[in-house]
């Protein structure tokens, strides 16, 4: 179990006139050479083609979305996305370049980071005594909640990478998972549900991965049962609210909206009757749903009704497909890695975007609860794309680092 | 390592279910729903609003406007995107002219999607409201009433209902000319109820203006004058009507108590209603002339025929004596006429016989509407020939026992003043500039007959008549006054301190161009129809004579 190698790398022997795929020439092979520094862009082609092509649809979308949401700045939206993904796309390849390894080290110091983060969040909205999510910098207010979902995969995947030999023990599993519940109560508490629900499913995602037993999963399954009929139903009964009425509504609404009188029902009313008003090819720019109002978030949250309903169930398709293709790539890297930390964290990034893309999409056609998750590259948003970008980037370096080590050893990686 | 394989594909192929899922729910609202739910963001987002018709306005017959209007919005909330109900009634309180706490109660009640602030607020006003850019008002347009002259006429002009229909006098009666034709219109609006885009389906037609006999500035004199006798009397009602009898075309109809037509709603019910019209009374000594003229028409009496009259007459059980006691007297038919004689009407009526009598109450009208353009006309009652008792006789032919209105008597008289037609009075000489058919008449008098009954009228106002203290210098005036009991309604027997003063009345005697009609229901402090009523009459005449530049005769 010393490493995550999959049994799909196979041994070749390096002839020199055998064609080799992005492999630099100029540094062949060769057992004595010192070890050929990293090349300068060495991104997995198909991810990052993917990622552009999703970042290019965000931007289409967004264009004719939000033209006539701010009176006289019909590119608002438009330039601020642009600005984040250039700014997200920057910092992808500058992890790419980086040993994603050595984040392992730092896993005490980025799970700080974390809960301080989340804390001061905490604190701010007690400050203006409202519910807040974000910390406003100067240019843009930032969301630590969104950044945490990279961090806990990064230190959930080092803290089971410690303790790889103790994987049957019970007490690893209750570690990771107590390690993700504590800042995801944190931003329950916020409230931003959504989060917190992607950083439980990134924790048992990292364990399900690295081959916790089935046992452990039954009884995380009961105990979250349990635990849930105790604040959804027993709590109430004895007067202690732990989720905001709102937050129950949202999660029960989505069974029956149209007998759901409140805001998340009108919400996944109108943005089923966007979805199903783009018909087959969608409406264009008799996308009325989206331009009159009627879709709420449309540039967020709903992004994918807007979809539905500018390009029809074409562009919903298309959207899907480039989706899988994400996942299907990432999950080709998870395979890759060199080690077993670098399958961890793709696993937990592979998870994280799973979970966000299903529910949202879910909860845009009706068939999940509304919890604020975005959509990953496509919704608007800086804090949503840059903690995408960065996740992608250590996807990227995950590749990155599996085709050194496989250059390193002669070794071409199966494409 | 083969276990994360194999979880690597284990969760690749769940992603792909649940990725399948959602692709085949989003195909099925696409494709199967996809119709139905584009219908729905239609009809989420268009409506089809309904744009009121002007109404046509009301003036009279110099083109005085006496009821007009004008484009008004009614202003409502939808409080559930209300975002902060105090801050917009703060900002609406000075725009509504209401109190901000009580508008922010009906913002803040969120059980409700759609709550009225204000109706008919005039259009500059709705304006000022619409630029706030409150999210959540909802303007409907409407067509708001507006009575220029307050209080004028405004029994006959009548009231109209919030919605636009109207309820009463002239606006109910003429409604269909009146609204026109409402248009509809398609209006887009955006999830916060503003509207994007507008077209119209249908043009609204406006009424059509209706032009009346009224003459304001009669009309006013005559309800000025009503008004002191209000004053001087404090009766339960007043009535006068100004006709020229020529035509029947009515110049003034005037009701007291008064009420502003702009806010109908907080005046008394008695105050809202058209006594000349609903008002049914025992109309007395008035009705002596029609006794009269039957008897004169049939050749019976003749003005200067004598009659011995006892202080008082017995019929069948009943014994009646005149209004003030006299000795044994030699009247003739005119003195009759002149001094109001019960005794000598009676005498009259009895030598026309009751079958004769009775069908000239019906010839003048009596017993049945006078088909005047006004809504609600009362019948009044008429005691039918075969439910005569034996005391009937002695009382009919005086005025009692039969009820009329005000305006059946104003028209039985005009018969009288313009040679013996009877013609039903109207209101409405033109609608959008198009006169209306005059009413034909009917001839009930010869006019010689008439022409005598107008001579012997003249005598009330002589001396020893019922009005002899009315005159109006240059002109010869005639007329009857009348004094009627009322039923009490407890006892159901002439009350002897309830009393309908009236007068009837025209001039020039001779060539009549104005007749008058003034009833005044339970007059305090006086009860006599020459003394209340008769008064009034020649105040009215005074000033509509001369107005009128009427030659004096």
């Amino acid at each position: 179990m010393s490493t995550a190698i999959p049994p799909t790398r196979r041994r070749r022997s390096a002839a020199p006139d055998e064609p080799r795929l992005s492999t630099n020439p100029i540094h062949a092979p060769d057992e004595d050479a010192p070890p050929a520094p990293p090349p300068l862009l060495w991104l997995d082609p198909l991810l990052t083609l993917t990622t552009l092509a999703l970042a290019a649809c965000s931007l289409v979308v967004l264009n004719g979305a939000t033209r006539d949401d701010i009176p006289g700045q019909p590119h608002y939206y438009v330039e601020r996305q642009g600005a984040y993904f250039l700014v997200g796309l920057g910092l992808m390849v500058l992890l790419a370049r980086m040993d994603y390894t050595r984040l392992r080290e730092l896993k005490y110091g980025l799970y700080t980071l974390l809960i301080g983060a989340v804390l001061l969040v905490l604190a701010a909205g007690h400050a203006t005594r409202g519910s807040t999510r974000a910390i406003s910098l100067p240019f843009f207010s930032f969301q630590a909640s969104e950044l945490g979902k990279v961090l806990l995969v990064c230190v959930l995947s080092a803290i089971v990478v410690d303790r790889r030999r103790r994987l049957s023990e019970r007490e690893t599993t209750a570690r990771v998972m107590l390690l993700a519940l504590i800042p995801a109560a944190l931003v329950i508490v916020q409230p931003d549900l959504g989060s917190g629900m992607v950083y439980v499913v990134i924790a048992l995602a990292t364990l399900y991965i690295a081959g916790t037993g089935w046992r452990h999963f039954a009884a995380l399954l009961t105990l979250g049962a349990v635990s849930l009929t105790l604040v959804l139903v027993a709590a109430p009964a004895v007067g202690v609210t732990v989720l905001k009425p709102y937050q129950v509504d949202r999660l029960t609404a989505f069974l029956n909206p149209s007998e759901n009188p409140s805001k998340q029902g009108y919400q996944q009313i109108q943005s089923k009757i966007a979805v199903g008003a783009g018909q087959k090819t969608g409406r264009g720019k008799q996308a009325t749903q989206t331009k009159l109002n009627f879709l709420p978030e449309h540039h967020t949250d709903f992004i994918f009704a807007v979809v539905g309903e500018q390009y029809g169930f074409v562009g919903a398709a298309l959207i899907l497909s480039l989706y899988a293709l994400l996942i299907w790539r990432s999950l080709r890297i998870l395979t890759m890695a060199k080690n077993l930390f670098g399958a961890l964290v793709a696993g937990g990034v592979v998870a994280m975007l799973m979970f966000q893309v299903f529910v949202n999409v879910g909860m845009t056609v009706g068939i999940m609860p509304i919890t604020g998750v975005t959509l990953p590259l496509l919704s608007y948003g800086g804090s949503s794309v840059l903690t995408t970008l960065l996740a992608i980037g250590l996807l990227q370096s995950v590749y990155a680092q599996a085709r050194i080590a496989s250059t390193l050893k002669h070794r071409v990686l199966r494409f | 390592m083969p276990t994360t394989e194999r979880r690597v594909g284990q969760l690749f192929a769940v992603f792909l279910v649940l990725l399948a899922v959602a692709g085949v729910r989003t195909a099925y609202l696409a494709a199967v729903k996809g119709g139905s739910l584009r219908q729905r963001a239609a009809s989420q987002q268009t409506t089809a609003v309904t744009v009121p018709a002007q109404r046509g306005s009301i003036v009279d017959r110099h083109g005085t406007q006496l009821a007009v209007s004008e484009p008004a919005d009614d202003i409502a909330a939808n409080p559930r995107l209300i975002v902060d109900p105090v801050a917009a009634a703060r900002r609406l309180a000075p725009l509504l002219h209401q109190g901000a706490d009580a508008i922010a109660v009906k913002l803040a009640a969120r059980g409700s999607g759609f709550v009225y602030l204000a109706r008919q607020v005039p259009a500059d006003m709705a304006e000022r409201i619409r630029r706030l850019n409150i999210a959540g008002l909802q303007f409907t347009s409407v067509d708001k009433r507006d009575y220029p002259r307050g209080s004028l006429a405004a029994q006959v002009l009548g009231t109209v209902g919030i919605d636009g229909s109207g309820l009463s006098g002239l606006e109910y009666a003429d409604d269909r000319v009146l609204r026109g034709h409402s248009g509809t219109r398609r209006v887009t609006s955006d999830a916060l109820g503003h509207p994007i885009a507008v077209a119209d389906a249908s043009q609204a037609e406006p009424g059509h203006g209706l032009e009346l006999s009224i003459d304001a500035t009669i009309q006013s004199r005559a309800e000025a004058v009503l008004a002191s006798v209000g004053r001087t009397y404090g009766p339960k009602a007043a009535t006068a009507i100004v006709m020229d009898p020529r035509s029947g075309e009515i110049l003034a109809l005037a009701n007291w108590p008064p009420v502003n037509a702009n806010h109908v709603a907080r005046a008394s019910i008695a105050a809202r209603q058209d006594h000349a019209v609903g008002f049914d009374y025992e109309p007395g000594s008035t009705f002596k002339a029609f006794t009269v003229a039957g008897a004169l028409q049939e050749g019976l009496v003749t003005p200067s025929t004598l009659f011995d009259l006892p202080p008082e007459i017995q019929v069948a059980d009943r014994t009646i004596s005149d209004a003030e006691s006299r000795p044994d007297e030699t009247l003739s038919t005119a003195r009759i006429l002149a001094q109001s004689s019960n005794v000598g009407a009676i005498r009259i009526g009895l030598r026309l016989g009751r079958s004769h009598f009775d069908s000239w109450v019906h010839r003048f009208g009596f017993g049945r509407p006078t088909g005047v353009d006004l809504p609600g006309e009362e019948r009044g009652q008429v005691l039918p020939l075969d439910r005569y008792s034996g005391s009937s006789m002695g009382n009919l032919p005086i005025g009692q026992g039969n009820s009329v209105t005000p305006m059946q008597m104003a028209t039985a008289y005009a018969a009288v003043a313009n040679g013996g037609i009877l013609r039903a009075p109207h209101l409405v000489r033109a609608v959008d500039g198009h006169g209306t058919r005059e009413p034909t008449g009917r001839r009930v008098l010869t006019p010689p007959v008439a022409a005598e009954l107008r001579q012997m009228l003249k005598g009330v106002f002589s001396p020893g008549g019922t009005a002899s203290e009315v005159s109006i210098p240059g002109y010869q005036l005639a007329g009857k006054t009348g004094t009627a009991n009322k039923i009490d309604p407890v006892t159901h027997t002439y009350s002897s301190s309830r009393y309908v003063a009236s007068f009837v009345g025209f001039a020039p005697a001779r060539r009549p161009r104005l007749l008058c009609a003034v009833m005044v229901d339970e007059p305090q402090g006086a009860i006599y129809g020459g003394v209340v009523a008769a008064p009034a009459f020649g105040q009215i005449m005074s000033f509509a004579l001369p107005y009128l530049r009427v030659p004096p005769a």
